[in-house]
């Protein structure tokens, strides 16, 4: 019977990968888990992104824009007003506060509505009447709360229901009226009441939190000579996704994980790949020696490739789905702690991941093959069939792959340090450092290679060393996969590190007062009473005082903290002024504000320069006295002296105390403080050493999730190499039957073995430390500081360094152990007889 | 006579559980069946007959559960234009008394308008509805000086009361107009104001007409502003009272005739279709003079009908007989499709006279769409 010779090529590759079972599987092995990290982590973090979408939907609605006061509340006679003016566009009267509730643990949002405003905005008070809510109770009764059926259950309350709300010391109930149907995780976290009961309990007298509208062009200019000095139009989507949203900074994390995950599947699907055509180059040999032609070759291999891709893509995507979900656990025990009560009811399974990470399987793994398929098609049968001319050609590739790999990074870096641009041109830039360093990696190897071979070494790893030279074609991709795993992994913990260092140490400076006094309320910022700073002021103890006063306005669409402070001296001492002249202090006394370094950064506005900001009466420009660094919020702060805020807010109030303990006495301070200023007011007093640790425990959480992702990452990349170092020893197992023949005892073998998988493990960790340490570099200096004005000080301590350089040795030697074990205790003859 | 729109409105606010139900609309007409209840016995109730006092009683009367201020009127413009406009303003009492005193936003009064320009040379009717709760100065209602608003929608009117300044806008429509009082008496329906529904008692309204305001002023539609001038109707009622569970709707009538009478009668509609014994209607002379009717008095049949895009059906064009005053006139809509979609679902529009009399006028017809 005569096959066409296409057939015959399939039942040649069929029977290849059924003879070389393990290769097979461990090729598939890198597929698969190369596609399941990239679908995993993407899953966890389009997870945490559509749960915070999810509650900024809830919380907005369809509303487009806001109207916002510049003291964070709006007088309920502008809405009046505009509501009486003839052709006023859609709009909806909106009371809100976080609440504290008797055993829930949180703060639930309460949000007061209009029932008659909420037409066209939101649906929850329609469906709760459609669920049985009479609209007539719902007006009349004060302390009346609609919530989702999702939030009964997690508050454990039905209709009828009571919940009791607590406020500076007075309980109030609330009485469930009705369930709306909604199990998405944003509701379980809202109250919803009449603007009546949400004014009534948040004493916001006379007063609106904001105004939702629904705006298009030309009923935005509707506003424009309607609104008084101190109302902001703001759009509705940016403002309040920049209040409920994750921070910014949380969710880039995610992305460079992600995009690391990318990278890093991308190499080890390579790797497996690459390594399968290499490892058949006899096959294809005696196929073109057989009259098969160059391209019948390359097509049949790349079919195959497809078909391994195939399976492994999907093998990739079951797994990805199902780490995916642990992740997303994770993940939403993260937002839970930081933000508010999330569960996660499912992993939101987004079509663009699933392309993703399909493109990645299939379109990686044919690319990693394309190379080598041509190469092997290409080259005339005899020299196809030569091993040593093979290694020869990919030695003389090392150096010219290695100069293409430093061009890229080079170019990679100075593309994130040097062009200005966003944050997508500093991930750019780190993705071309990653890959060019990898890129260079086999040439580091044999660099390693000739140093070594300088040394006086025992007998077996100096043939280990010249053994790893001619096997470079197999050994180099493994090589580079796992390091650019640890320089990733590196990169993110130095950077890690390094925030928290300097978020650390300006929280030393900035929290320079002993003792740290506010209202306990639900409300954060609550005004205290008037009497109290006297009352502080006298105590005996306090050397010194300072006041602060916060509010919140929107400026360019974006929420900005203004804090009106009236600084003791150590407590300006605790600011860290960026190019300080020594006259900022008086400039800031001379009614000038001090701007944080992401507002700077964001408006470009510095020291001397001018920024306006929304005041009760209207916009007000203020001189910048200096920039100080700040990591308090990513969207900025502005401190001015407590006297301008006065004069120009109409707020006496003060909301914040710090006392300085007179001779460093902080413990009678705080006995005195507990014990005089408790009786005037409930309060909240804290020493600043417990605010820092707070903070820092904050800090911690949110990168608690880096840091799972960071080692799933690297335990992959491990696995992959084992994968990957393995199917490379077992394709050797002729070459050590004829060592063994040639006298080797199986313990020199094993020896040989573990020498040469440690020596590529140690070139990996240690190509990882400059490439992990650069790309540290580009995400803290270029990337935080382009997302969010953060100039972090860059701190690299030695333990992370040396821990990647061990990671790496000991998963290579964890990879040659089994091969080691196996070739060392085969029977060489059988293997010598088929050489033969 | 436009009790059925603010009941069923109470419905929705009163709703109560019921499974399949779509909207708040839906419910409410779905509810209207079974929600022939007793209103709170805190309110009160119109049982016997009363002295009117004004301007006092152009006012709101919130003791009592519902009330309106309904306006109707066909217009003309300078080039001819021929439009009818109709303008209401509901106060609906959620509870009687005071409301808790917890914020300024709580009330127990809430106000519905309805805004509706024909526009009858092109027939088109645009129409609009608001809701407001009568708290923080969104809406309400005084009597001196008469002041009833919703938002930027009133009717207010200085020391002597008339003439009224009316004013009303919603996107691309609006009506502002000025009604003077006319030389027409004020009339008193029913018995001396009181206007039976029912047999039970309470179930009744006050209820008076002032049936020919000499009106003028500007309709706007689009980019179009018309001068307009033409006659208006007011009709002013207050009531606690329901519909009897077998009552289905009624058809109601606002005549102005060429010979100077003024003809209201309102057909109260049973489940099965047939006028119930509760219908009344007053005959205005021109000199004022007011003749009450009795079912007996008038025969009122339909002609043709209009069919809404769901299959609903109005009855538009209507045989109009009052034998003993020598009627018998031709009613129809000056175009049909004048049906009014919001809260509540109703055709309300203008009309034209012919018959033994011209004239125009304003039909209503409630209770089709359940």
């Amino acid at each position: 019977m005569r096959l066409p010779i296409p057939k015959l090529l399939f039942l040649a590759g069929l029977r290849h990968l059924l003879r070389q079972r393990s290769q097979a599987l461990l090729a598939l092995t890198g597929v698969t888990l190369g596609v399941a990290v990239v679908l995993a982590i993407d899953l966890a973090n389009q997870s945490a992104r559509e749960a915070f979408a999810d509650s900024a939907a809830a919380l907005r609605g369809t509303a487009t824009h806001r109207l916002v006061g510049a003291t964070g509340t709006l007088p309920q006679q502008l809405y009046v007003d505009l509501f009486r003016q003839p052709g006023h566009p859609p709009m909806a009267p909106v009371i809100s506060a976080r609440v504290v509730l008797d055993g829930i643990p949180g703060r639930p949002q309460l949000v007061g509505l209009d029932l008659f405003a909420e037409r066209g905005f939101r649906t929850t008070l329609e469906r709760a009447v459609d669920t049985g809510l009479s609209a007539s109770d719902w007006l009349t009764t004060p302390g009346a709360v609609v919530v989702s059926t999702g939030a009964a259950a997690r508050l454990g309350v039905d209709v009828g229901g009571t919940l009791t709300l607590r406020r500076r010391g007075t309980a109030q109930t609330l009485q469930v009226a009705a369930l709306y149907p909604d199990h998405r995780l944003a509701t379980r976290d809202l109250l919803i009441v009449d603007i009546a009961t949400a004014q009534a309990i948040t004493g916001l007298d006379g007063r609106l939190s904001h105004i939702d509208l629904i705006l298009d062009d030309a009923a935005r200019h509707w506003f424009d000579a309607r609104l008084p000095p101190g109302v902001s139009l703001v759009d509705a989507r940016r403002e309040i996704d920049g209040i409920t949203g994750m921070s910014a900074a949380f969710e880039l994390n995610l992305t460079a994980m992600s995009l690391l995950a990318l990278l890093v599947g991308m190499f080890l699907i390579f790797n497996a790949m690459s390594f399968t055509v290499v490892q058949r180059r006899n096959v294809l040999g005696r196929l073109r020696a057989l009259g098969v032609t160059a391209s019948q070759l390359q097509v049949q291999v790349l079919t195959e490739a497809l078909v391994l891709a195939l399976l492994g893509t999907l093998l990739g995507a079951l797994l990805g789905l199902w780490l995916g979900q642990g992740l997303t656990a994770i993940v939403a025990s993260t937002i839970s702690s930081l933000y508010y009560e999330v569960t996660v009811d499912g992993v939101h399974i987004a079509a663009g991941s699933l392309v993703k990470a399909a493109v990645l399987g299939t379109g990686g793994t044919l690319l990693a093959v394309l190379a080598p398929a041509r190469r092997a098609a290409a080259t005339p049968p005899l020299t196809t069939l030569s091993r040593s001319a093979l290694e020869a050609s990919a030695a003389r590739l090392v150096g010219s792959t290695a100069a293409f790999g430093a061009l890229l990074a080079t170019g990679g870096l100075l593309l994130a340090l040097r062009v200005p641009g966003g944050v997508v041109l500093g991930f750019a830039g780190l993705f071309a450092l990653l890959l060019g360093a990898a890129m260079a990696t086999p040439q580091a190897l044999q660099g390693v290679r000739r140093l070594l071979h300088l040394l006086p070494l025992p007998r077996t790893a100096r043939m280990a060393v010249r053994d790893t030279g001619r096997h470079l074609s197999r050994l180099a991709t493994a090589s580079a996969a796992l390091m650019v795993a640890l320089a990733a992994s590196l990169g993110v913990a130095v950077m890690i590190d390094s925030m928290r260092s300097s978020v650390d140490a300006w929280l030393g400076d900035l929290l320079a007062a002993d003792l740290y006094v506010a209202a306990r309320d639900d409300q954060d910022h609550a005004p205290l009473p008037p009497a109290l700073t006297r009352l502080a002021a006298e105590l005996p103890q306090t050397a010194a005082i300072s006041r602060y006063r916060s509010v919140h306005v929107a400026m360019g669409g974006r929420p900005l903290r203004v804090v009106a402070a009236e600084l003791a001296a150590p407590s300006r001492r605790g600011f860290r002024l960026l190019d300080d002249d020594g006259d900022s202090w008086a400039r800031f006394d001379d009614g000038g504000v001090l701007v944080s370094e992401p507002l700077a950064h964001r408006t470009g506005v510095g020291t001397g320069g001018t920024l306006t900001l929304p005041t009760p009466d209207g916009p007000q420009a203020f001189r910048v006295a200096a920039v100080f660094q700040d990591y308090a919020s990513e969207h900025g702060r502005v401190f001015m002296p407590l006297a301008d805020y006065r004069r120009l807010w109409h707020d006496p109030d003060v909301d914040t105390l710090a006392l300085f303990a007179r001779a460093g006495d902080v413990a009678a301070l705080h006995a005195a403080a507990v014990a005089q200023l408790s009786e005037v007011d409930d309060l909240i007093i804290t020493a600043a050493a417990e605010i820092r640790t707070e903070s820092l425990r904050i800090f911690d959480r949110t990168f608690r999730i880096t840091e799972v992702l960071r080692y799933l990452l690297l335990l992959v990349a491990v696995i992959g190499i084992l994968s990957a170092l393995m199917a490379i020893q077992l394709d050797r197992r002729r070459e050590y039957a004829v060592l063994r023949a040639l006298g080797m005892t199986r313990a020199q073998i094993s020896r040989l073995i573990l020498a040469q998988s440690g020596l590529l493990g140690l070139v990996a960790g240690l190509a990882a430390v400059p490439t992990g340490l650069l790309a540290a570099w580009v995400l803290t200096d270029v990337i935080q500081l382009r997302a969010f004005g953060w100039s972090m000080r860059f701190v690299a301590s030695p333990g992370p360094l040396l821990l990647t350089v061990m990671l790496g040795v000991l998963a290579a030697l964890a990879a040659g152990l089994y091969p080691a074990w196996r070739s060392a205790r085969e029977d060489p003859a059988p293997q010598l007889r088929e050489e033969a | 006579m436009r009790k059925t729109i603010v009941v069923v409105l109470m419905m929705w606010l009163a709703a109560c559980s019921g499974p399949d139900r779509e909207t708040p609309v839906d419910d409410a007409i779905a509810l209207r069946s079974r929600m022939a209840t007793a209103p709170d016995p805190g309110f009160e109730r119109a049982t016997t007959p009363r002295p009117f006092t004004f301007p006092r009683d152009h006012g709101p009367h919130p003791t009592f559960a519902t009330e309106w201020w309904y306006l109707t009127g066909n217009l003309v413009a300078d080039d001819g234009h021929r439009f009818g406009y109709q303008l209401t303003l509901f106060r609906i009492g959620l509870k009687p008394g005071q409301s808790v005193d917890d914020s300024a936003w709580r009330t127990h009064q809430v106000y519905m308008g309805h805004l509706a320009v024909s526009d009858i040379d092109a027939g088109r009717q645009h129409s609009a509805e608001r809701l407001s709760r009568a708290a923080v100065g969104l809406a309400g209602a005084q009597a001196q000086p008469l002041r009833v608003w919703l938002g930027a929608w009133s009717i207010s009117g200085g020391t002597e009361t008339f003439p009224l300044q009316v004013e009303a806008g919603h996107d691309d429509i609006g009506i502002r107009l000025r009604i003077g009082r006319g030389d027409r008496p004020l009339v008193l329906q029913g018995d001396h104001g009181l206007s039976r529904k029912g047999d039970a008692a309470g179930n009744a309204s006050y209820y008076y007409s002032l049936t020919r305001l000499p009106s003028d002023g500007r309709i706007q539609i689009g980019g179009n502003t018309y001068r307009v001038a033409g006659q208006s109707w007011l009709d002013r009622e207050w009531s606690t009272s329901a519909l009897a569970p077998d009552q289905a709707g009624w058809d109601w009538f606002a005549l102005q005739l060429d010979d100077g009478r003024d003809l209201m009668f309102y057909r109260m509609r049973g489940r099965d279709g047939l006028a119930q014994p509760f219908s009344s209607g007053t005959l205005v002379a021109a000199d004022g003079h007011a003749t009450p009717l009795s079912l007996a008095d008038v025969d009122a049949r339909p002609l043709r009908y209009w069919q809404a895009h769901d299959g609903v059906r109005y009855p538009v064009e209507w045989q109009v007989k009052v034998a003993a005053q020598g009627l018998d006139l031709r009613v129809s809509a000056a175009f049909d499709a004048q049906e009014m979609r919001h809260t509540v679902r109703y055709w309300e529009g203008a009309v034209t006279v012919t018959g033994s009399q011209r004239g125009v006028g304003y039909l209503e017809l409630a209770g089709y769409a359940d």
